[in-house]
């Protein structure tokens, strides 16, 4: 298989080549200004970290005050907690996002007939386009106390006596993002994983089912290890995105009994960088996230390349 | 061909990039021409300043104000706002706070740097002002005599900030001729007519009682008449209302609502409410409470919606709030024609011989109020529009709306409704339709501006009485009482550091008690609803003590107020 992310060997671009791809490099341009202004120029506002931002002065005017706020951040038991937080619900959130979607999309591929298909997959990645107040507010109701349907199911079953509150209660508040990210998820994340199963060549089937392979024997032989360079790619990818574990699904689910677990770090900026008016101590945690992601997605990248398989860089 | 490409791709670039320079272009003609135009506009205003006539260029100007407070929006064609705007030639388009504190709402707005013309700040008044967002409107009032003349000399005073200036005008509390309160719009022990109805309209003095009366009444009625369950109590802790669930110790002490602290009359100390004897008392009877199935078990993870639906739909009969916070829910229980289902003030305190201090007497909040921001293209214009909105006539259209419409007029001058303009007043799509209070506009309280009738139909004594709903009358009757506020003690003499909510508003983290205060909300926000819900309240009651303690550095806290206490009324005694 191609391989387009994969540049092994150092190329030197010739004069000729450069002339040749004018076009292209003509094309890019605006490009790499739209870059530069929206993604690097901003990086100036990092300053802020290291000051003690006050809006009155401005950027340039404001006083200087070292790693204090990086001090105070990691000082901070609840700044350690919210890593903790995130971390937790990034990891969650990855696995479940992607071992459902990797599930459902087989699934999808191993449907016979054509038509239900297409109507399944539309219906499943349609609840992707819902705002996630909407999905907090499925979510309340499913899980309420009175008529959840949750909580009538447990009871009817006599699994519990009373209706149980899962949002009050710390230990669920992960799972319960997670699922949530599940429902919203999971149609729109397997319809990459449908096309890279569909660009598997039919031969392979053909040529298994004469050797005598079942279904499962084709869904473990062919089909796996035919998404397995999507999968490396979306994983690193994702990788990166770890700490992105959410910020309205927690600030619109969370409450005071379970703050201690729902908030992440974009919480916590909102809350002492915008709320507190402590700018700098905001900038200082997102720049903390920032540089962990980087490290994060610089590892696994390395990983895959070790273990030979599919690799961003 | 590849010439004509390459042409094609370079002149694709460059509209692009001149795309991109153009936006940076206009913007940058955006700002200069509104200099220009604020400048000529400056001008004409000025000469005409004072002049509340009928807008002298025919064009209505439309301001933008932010309120970092819940509030309804108003329908674009407001009736009544139309006929403000008609009369002074402008208007102003409100936005309220939906979903965010107004710490957040305003901390990204000061991040932007870009602000409505007008602006509320609510508790972030200070960073506003700290920011550099607010023009100082003393610069300006000299040609527009109903803001400068608002409040005293030794009021605007108290409103200066440090550098001399006045930067907000405080909107409320300012009460003319007299107070005629008849609706206590502030925190309380509220209770439903029909659980009084039913226990016969016993004397509630204490906690134990309040809650003895709503227990016995569930036992009875579990449902109400459609067979929607009974709710016995709800607590409200989305976020910063959690005040209703942590703040009623003071109250049940008997001491006014200073908000963050108690301050001891005599030595005046600063004191934590939040560990003392009575707060133990209130949360173990809460926890009591929440073991027999009285309080909601939903009740801690409901957000301010949901609150308010479960409230709605008259079921739940008991709870602490501001009667502000829940107004909506009691206008949505009137227009289902549920009546006996609203609620009546009750003063609780912990022990009997506790004299209650619920309802106070309007204070002077010199921290918070409207300010006009440095993005206002027209100071002028706006400094006008505030004068023109207190103007008798249009305070007028404000307060009670247009005459014939929204009111009737006897013949001794005396505002008065019929029944079908009552019935409106409650509807809020009604109100937001035709009615515009512009509410967070400086407004006087107290009496209409001809002397005979009050500043608004809710403290009408004779509209008052005829609006209320049947049950609610029938409770009055039988407590002897004419309004709400005389279900509580009447207000004492404020003293002279009250409201000391007004002083820690206004505190940031860079200060130890600033720090102080964001932890002990934060500890308390988990914790207490942890103690109500826990099955061993002491065990639970002392996990908070002891995280309380080790997280809240409550010493400089408490210094910081007792040193303001003592500021105030070191002003108040003219040192």
């Amino acid at each position: 298989m191609g391989n387009p992310f994969n540049a092994e060997k150092k190329q030197t671009i010739s004069l000729k080549q450069f002339k040749n791809q004018k076009v292209l490099i003509l094309l890019s341009i605006p490009f790499i200004i739209y870059v530069i202004i929206f993604c690097y120029v901003p990086l100036g506002g990092w300053l802020m970290a290291f000051q003690n931002y006050k809006p009155k002065n401005g950027l340039l005017h404001s006083q200087f005050v070292g790693f204090d706020k990086f001090e105070f951040l990691f000082s901070n038991d609840q700044f350690l907690k919210v890593i903790r937080n995130t971390l937790a619900m990034g990891v969650i959130n990855l696995v479940l996002g992607t071992v459902t979607a990797i599930l459902f999309a087989i699934l999808l591929s191993e449907f016979r007939f054509n038509r239900g298909k297409k109507l399944v997959q539309t219906i499943s990645y349609l609840p992707h386009f819902l705002s996630w107040v909407i999905v907090t507010g499925i979510v309340f109701d499913v899980l309420s106390t009175e008529n959840g349907i949750v909580n009538e199911l447990l009871v009817n079953l006599h699994i519990i006596d009373k209706p149980f509150n899962f949002l009050a209660d710390p230990k669920w508040f992960w799972w319960i993002v997670g699922f949530a990210n599940v429902w919203k998820e999971t149609g729109w994340n397997s319809i990459i994983y449908l096309a890279a199963i569909t660009s598997i060549s039919p031969d392979l089937y053909e040529a298994a089912s004469i050797d005598g392979a079942g279904r499962l024997a084709k869904i473990w032989h062919i089909t796996l290890p035919g998404i397995k360079p999507t999968f490396f790619i979306l994983l690193i990818m994702n990788i990166g995105n770890v700490l992105n574990a959410g910020f309205e699904v927690q600030y619109l689910l969370g409450n005071g009994l379970v703050q201690s677990v729902s908030q992440t770090i974009d919480i916590y900026v909102l809350k002492y960088g915008i709320s507190q008016a402590d700018y700098s101590l905001g900038t200082a945690a997102g720049i903390f996230k920032s540089v962990v992601s980087l490290i994060l997605i610089v590892i696994a990248n390395q990983l895959a390349k070790k273990m030979g398989e599919e690799h961003l860089f | 061909m590849k010439k004509i490409k390459s042409i094609a791709a370079l002149s694709l670039a460059f509209l692009m990039m001149a795309g991109m320079a153009g936006c940076a272009n206009t913007s940058g003609g955006d700002g200069s021409d509104g200099n220009a135009a604020a400048g000529g506009e400056a001008g004409t205003t000025a000469a005409a300043g004072g002049d509340t006539g009928a807008a002298s260029s025919g064009e209505i100007k439309e301001f933008t104000a932010f309120f970092a407070v819940p509030g309804n929006e108003l329908n674009s064609d407001n009736r009544v706002q139309n006929a403000i705007a008609e009369k002074i030639g402008a208007k102003c388009k409100e936005t309220w706070l939906t979903g965010q504190t107004a710490e957040e709402a305003i901390g990204v707005m000061i991040a932007g740097g870009e602000y409505t013309d007008f602006i509320v700040g609510s508790s972030g008044s200070t960073t506003l002002i700290d920011a550099g967002a607010l023009i100082p409107i003393d610069q300006y009032w000299d040609n527009y005599p109903n803001v400068k003349n608002f409040y005293s000399e030794a009021e605007w005073n108290q409103i200066r900030n440090e550098d001399g200036h006045v930067y907000i005008i405080p909107q409320f509390g300012n009460v003319y001729m007299y107070d005629t309160g008849t609706i206590h719009n502030d925190e309380a022990f509220w209770i439903q007519t029909r659980v009084l109805e039913w226990a016969g309209y016993p004397k509630i003095e204490t906690l134990d009682e309040y809650f003895d009366v709503i227990e016995r009444y569930l036992e009875a009625n579990p449902t109400m008449e459609d067979g929607t369950p009974n709710i016995g109590y709800e607590i409200l802790t989305d976020d910063w209302r959690y005040f209703c669930l942590e703040n009623a110790p003071f109250f049940l002490d008997g001491y006014p609502n200073d908000g963050c602290c108690i301050v001891d009359e005599t030595t005046h100390q600063a004191i934590d409410y939040n560990t003392t004897p009575t707060a133990k008392r209130y949360f173990q009877k809460l926890n009591e409470e929440y073991k027999k199935g009285i309080i909601d078990p939903e009740t801690f993870t409901l957000n301010y919606d949901q609150y308010i639906a479960k409230l709605s739909s008259g079921r739940v009969c008991g709870m602490v709030d501001q009667h502000w916070n829940f107004q909506d829910a009691e206008n949505a229980i009137k227009q289902q024609g549920l009546d006996n289902c609203t609620y009546v003030p009750v003063g609780v305190v912990i022990d009997k011989g506790i004299e209650e201090r619920y309802h106070s007497e309007s204070a002077l909040d010199a921290t918070g109020g409207i300010g006009i921001t440095v993005s206002c293209d027209d100071v002028e214009g706006a400094m006008k529009f505030l004068n023109d909105l207190l103007d008798p006539e249009i305070l007028t259209l404000r307060n009670w709306g247009q005459e014939g419409v929204d009111y009737l007029v006897d013949e001794n001058g005396l505002f008065y409704r019929n029944e079908e303009m009552r019935k409106n007043a409650v509807d809020q799509a009604y109100l937001n339709a035709n009615m515009c209070p512009y509410s967070y506009f400086p407004n006087y309280e107290g009496m209409n501006h001809d002397g005979i009738n009050a500043c608004n139909a809710n403290n009408q004594p004779s509209e008052f009485f005829e609006a209320l709903p049947e049950p609610v009358k029938k409770c009055f009757e039988a407590y002897g009482v004419q309004t709400y506020t005389q279900m509580l003690n009447p207000s004492k003499e404020n003293s002279p550091w009250f409201p000391m909510w007004s002083y820690s508003n206004a505190f940031t983290t860079e200060t130890p008690w600033g720090l102080a205060k964001v932890n002990m909300d934060e500890v308390k926000h988990e914790y207490l609803p942890k103690v109500v819900i826990s099955e061993d309240f002491e065990t639970a009651w002392n996990e908070y003590l002891t995280v309380y303690n080790d997280r809240c550095d409550t010493e400089a806290y408490l210094n910081a107020l007792t040193e303001e206490v003592q500021r105030r009324i070191a002003i108040a005694e003219g040192n």
